[in-house]
């Protein structure tokens, strides 16, 4: 990391030449953080904690004001089991979408070296 | 609720109220616990390793699955409170009081054990990530408690809903 150059010649600034001396300050991680004012996390992992977020909210209250009546004809013992049954579902999306992004990451990381 | 007699007495929506109120709120304690005790560790390891805030934030889901259940509950006791046709007897009243209690209870003690894992977990998993499979099966033994209040809860919903 010490001997690390900088690509495409750049102007290397302090913060920079201090990052490539002690990994743990590097800014160059997976979410670079670029002092250009624009956003530190990427656009791609904001839409997914909106999406599940979303989901957290709606779905499981949705569900069971849908499927109450239409469904289950009134037995809303079925209806509230069903929406407990949504929010697990959300729950092990989320576990198996952290998962890949993982796996990816780690893919990522064996290819740069 | 037109009739007052010895078996549907005035205050018996007394313990259908503190049934809706105890699942949301004892559910609701138990879920801010989780999520603020996990958000705590997630905020300290998220300076050190960004990319570890996605995997660490199952814990804080995990509390939002359980104030989820104590809405469940919550919503179906309020549906079964505002029939007017028939009376609201003393048993609907305790029973619905019961099946508040057991959702709301074990909500809080899920989302202590939350709480807790998720934060200790989260620190762990900056050292060690090999601890990731297993914090996630500790997390899921500790959201079971929760989903056995639930299931206890629409168990003793259907005695008087059918």
């Amino acid at each position: 990391m010490a001997t690390r150059r900088t690509l495409k010649g750049e102007k290397v600034t302090e913060k920079e030449d201090i990052a490539a001396i002690v990994p743990d300050t590097n800014p160059n991680g997976a979410n670079p953080k670029n002092d250009s004012g624009g956003p530190a996390v990427p656009g791609s992992v904001i839409a997914k904690l909106l999406l599940f977020t979303l989901a957290m909210v709606v779905a499981p209250l949705g569900s069971y004001f849908l499927t109450v009546n239409a469904v289950f004809s009134g037995n809303t013992t079925f209806a509230g089991a069903t929406a407990a049954v949504v929010a697990n579902v959300v729950l092990i999306t989320y576990v198996l979408v952290a998962m890949a992004e993982d796996t990816r990451e780690q893919e990522e990381a064996k290819k740069s070296q | 609720m037109s009739e007052v007699t010895e078996m549907n007495p005035i205050y018996a929506p007394f313990f259908g109220m503190a049934g809706v109120a105890s699942a949301m709120i004892f559910s609701s304690m138990g879920a801010a616990y989780g999520t603020a005790k996990a958000g705590i560790a997630i905020s300290g390891i998220g300076t050190f390793k960004p990319e570890l805030i996605m995997k660490s934030l199952i814990s804080v889901i995990m509390s939002g699955i359980i104030a989820v259940y104590g809405l469940v509950i919550a919503v179906l006791i309020a549906g079964d409170l505002g029939r007017k046709e028939s009376s609201y007897s003393l048993f609907s009243g305790i029973l619905h009081m019961a099946a508040g209690l057991s959702v709301g209870m074990t909500g809080l003690a899920a989302g202590y054990a939350i709480g807790l894992v998720g934060n200790a977990g989260s620190r762990a998993f900056l050292q060690q990530p090999k601890v990731f499979v297993g914090q996630v099966l500790i997390l899921i033994f500790a959201e079971v408690l929760g989903l056995y209040g639930l299931i206890v809860a629409l168990i003793l919903n259907t005695k008087i809903s059918g």
